[in-house]
């Protein structure tokens, strides 16, 4: 693959990156037309950038973190406390998420990158459920328990009011920068040997790799996405859910990812915006039963397209010029078909 | 139900774009001639906050209830509640015609017709400011309510502060709602933990005697932590002593292992500061656990369920239910007419009587009305003023009042008992009234609980 996409690998960048930044900085114009508002906007670009940081993880190196919501939830409290405590400037506020996320990655990492595959799962989650109970038991004083974090902060950066539309643009200033670095790493050596962990790490450790390096590292930046997407969560809404720490938002950004497409990049995006959309706007359509339909949705993605969106996008594709794209078509289904296991 | 949130919702934000834009224009292009004709008509000077002016010939309400999560049956029935307030609203009717003072038309709110959209607050804090966003931005809401879960409420009422949209609380006991957390977008029909703590407290010691031992379970969040400190203060008022509190996660179903520490300690009352699915599962389960029938330091083991509903009792069924001793915001067996007016087109509409649940978002969802014609206008500073301090009766037993300082309604609670199955005279009648607590007497000072109102306009 890298052989055929090398030469215009980075022309290819270059115009996917622009399309991308042309669809989310309109978003605040076709989202409406959609029965969407700038606020579900905002919270769209805020889970990209989560499910992209994911996807750097499970996508590339093959490990699934059931734990992605220590990063997002912690964060979101430093980003919290600060902005309640010490400045109403997003600035420090996000640096000192940023740090406080690389620090408890680096720890989390070490422990439980010993593992691989289910345990790996397992250990993440336990780790990340440990963070949600200490929220609403010995740090209750602080994070304010189940009430959330409440405040009457309003976040500025730099003196500009963090409202509205200003909030959308910051964040999805992030999320163009933060797919375009994601892009580089995708292409980069580095990459290379994230994807190489992912198709076989004992292979690559008796090559003279240290793997265990790699993965870190990896599991890091993945986190620091995570947890920008939760410091943004907090600039966008002052208030802070206990939830963010909880089980059933590492579950989200999984199932995000999977029915977007892992590995793909852009999928997760997808199944983010999808995810997103169906929660605020297509829910008011069919009323109490809409978790009910969303799991249905969810089980024919898995079965019928285990590649997700983005699997059935290159079908189409595939279908629409037959000549073509099919044989690249079938050439990445078969890749992408791999993480879903 | 749901066509109408949808279509409405599009076509109508497509038009407040449009007209927005028209006005915009109209105002720049009197700017240098005549005054602008939409400000003409009220004197004071009016700047737009949160989704004020209201444009169009209808004005929007947004009914954020939980339809999925432990709450889910009260939220069922307070959209029931809402949608017959509207209903009211545009028609007449209801309690309508027995609220006093009153300056409700029946046709409409200042000439505009009532439109809702509604919301599902999974009773989850998160997903409920959330979707309020959702109405507040896309569908233009002026107003919006509902509960329950006294976390969801706090989460929302801050959010209307930040929005400048006004927040009418439904179901929420918590005392942090008007204490701690109080703000002034948001306003509280619905009694509180304190109030039931004072009002069951003598009674319980009258019939349990002054020398009981309290082991308390406890829903981990707002609610649960203030009502465990009311009832603990007001039962050791009376002699009680409490032996020990555990805090349990909201949407728990199995209480096993805490009763288990309840039947292992040297208690012989068992209060449960559950409410909704939550209350179901735990007295269902202590039941189970054989404590209704056992002995404790030489007498009967009671249980205790501070905050009541009819629906919780629907769900613990009537032979767990029996004799246990609870407070209630309102019960539809209530003689006034206000109360009897509402049950009348409740029952009329849906087939079975109405819960505290409904009744409080149903008069939460007129008492804004009224505020709105009283004020004569929408502006919401102005209709907050019109709330703050405002007396009425025919809303339930005896007068209330909204007191101004900390967005409070006060009004008369009523102490309750479950009904056995062989006491009861129909399905929907579970409790029985054991004493009509006056106003007088659950009313507190101000400065009780700690908290700021915040400014009349947002930031």
């Amino acid at each position: 693959m890298s052989a055929r996409s090398k030469a215009p690998a980075s022309a290819r960048n270059g115009l996917t990156i622009a399309v991308f930044a042309a669809v989310v900085l309109s978003m605040p114009f076709w989202l409406p037309l959609i029965g969407g508002y700038e606020a579900l906007a905002t919270k769209i670009v805020i889970w990209a950038i989560f499910a992209v940081g994911f996807d750097i993880l499970l996508g590339f190196t093959g490990y699934l973190s059931f734990g992605h919501a220590a990063f997002f939830g912690t964060s979101a409290y430093t980003t919290g406390l600060m902005l309640k405590h010490v400045s109403a400037d997003v600035l420090p506020a996000m640096g000192a998420s940023i740090l406080v996320t690389v620090f408890l990655a680096f720890l989390l990492g070490v422990i439980t990158l010993r593992r691989a595959g289910i345990y790996f799962a397992i250990l993440t989650l336990a780790f990340a459920q440990m963070f949600h109970v200490a929220a609403l038991s010995i740090f209750q004083g602080w994070t304010g328990g189940d009430n959330g974090l409440t405040m009457s902060t309003r976040p500025e950066l730099l003196g500009i009011p963090m409202t509205g539309l200003n909030v959308f643009y910051f964040a999805a200033a992030i999320a163009i920068v933060g797919f375009y670095i994601a892009l580089r790493i995708r292409n980069s050596p580095f990459g290379l040997m994230l994807r190489s962990i992912k198709s076989n790490a004992m292979r690559l450790e008796y090559t003279g790799v240290y793997v265990r390096a790699y993965k870190q590292i990896g599991f890091m930046i993945s986190a620091v996405y995570a947890g920008v997407a939760g410091s943004l969560m907090v600039i966008y809404e002052p208030y802070v859910a206990t939830k963010f720490l909880h089980w059933s938002t590492s579950g989200e950004i999984v199932i995000m990812s999977v029915i977007g497409g892992v590995g793909t990049l852009i999928g997760p995006m997808l199944g983010a915006t999808f995810m997103l959309y169906f929660q605020n706007v297509v829910q008011a359509f069919i009323g109490e039963q809409w978790k009910l339909v969303l799991g249905i949705i969810f089980m024919l993605v898995v079965i019928f397209m285990p590649g997700g969106f983005m699997e059935g996008l290159r079908r189409l594709r595939g279908a629409v010029t037959p000549g073509g794209a099919s044989g690249a078509g079938a050439d990445s289904t078969a890749s992408a078909r791999q993480p879903a296991e | 139900m749901t066509d109408h949130t949808g279509n409405n919702g599009w076509s109508r934000r497509r038009l407040l774009k449009a007209s927005a834009a028209g006005t915009a224009g109209l105002g720049a292009l009197a700017l240098n001639g005549k005054a602008p004709f939409h400000f003409v008509r009220n004197a004071w000077a009016e700047e737009a906050i949160g989704n004020f002016p209201v444009k169009g010939k209808s004005v929007v309400f947004g009914f954020n209830v939980p339809q999925t999560g432990a709450y889910a049956d009260e939220g069922a029935d307070e959209l029931r509640a809402y949608k017959l307030a509207v209903k009211h609203l545009n028609e007449g009717g209801g309690m309508l015609e027995t609220l006093k003072p009153s300056s409700l038309s029946g046709q409409g709110v200042l000439g505009k017709k009532v439109d809702y959209v509604e919301g599902d607050t999974q009773t989850d804090p998160d997903a409920a400011r959330t979707s309020a966003r959702r109405m507040v931005e896309r569908d233009g809401v002026i107003m919006y309510g509902g509960g329950s879960s006294s976390a969801v409420a706090i989460a929302q009422q801050y959010l209307a502060q930040e929005m400048g949209i006004v927040f009418m609380c439904g179901l929420t006991h918590s005392n942090d709602t008007t204490g701690k957390d109080k703000r002034r977008y948001g306003f509280r029909h619905f009694f509180n933990a304190y109030m039931s703590g004072k009002a069951l407290g003598p009674i319980l010691a009258n019939e349990y005697g002054k020398d009981r031992r309290a082991f308390h379970l406890t829903a981990d969040y707002t609610w649960g932590h203030t009502q465990y400190q009311s009832i603990k203060d007001f039962t050791e008022q009376q002699g009680w002593s409490t032996v020990d509190n555990i805090m349990t996660p909201l949407g728990t179903t199995d209480y096993s292992q805490f009763l288990t520490a309840v039947l292992n300690s040297d208690a012989d009352v068992l209060v449960l500061n559950h409410y909704g699915k939550d209350m179901n599962n735990s007295l269902t389960q202590a039941v189970q656990f054989g404590m209704r029938d056992m002995q404790k330091n030489g007498k009967d083991m009671q249980v205790v369920v501070p905050l009541y509903s009819r629906l919780m009792a629907q769900g613990a069924g009537a032979s767990n239910i029996d004799g246990v001793y609870g407070t209630t915001n309102w019960n539809w067996v209530l003689q006034d007419a206000g109360s009897q007016a509402f049950v009348k087109s409740f029952e009329a509409e849906y087939g079975f009587p109405p819960s505290q649940a409904a009744q409080t978002c149903y008069a939460q969802t007129l008492l804004y009305a009224n505020a709105c014609e009283v004020a004569g206008t929408f502006y919401p500073p102005e209709v907050i003023k019109a709330l703050e301090g405002f007396e009425f009766e025919g809303m339930g037993p005896g007068k209330a009042l909204y007191r101004a300082e900390d967005h409070q309604c006060f009004k008369d609670i009523l102490v309750v008992q479950g009904k056995g199955p062989d006491k009861k005279s129909g399905e929907y009648d579970l409790l029985d009234i054991v004493s009509h607590v006056k106003r007088d007497d659950i009313i507190y000072p101000v400065d009780t609980f700690a908290g700021e109102l915040g400014p009349y306009k947002p930031a």
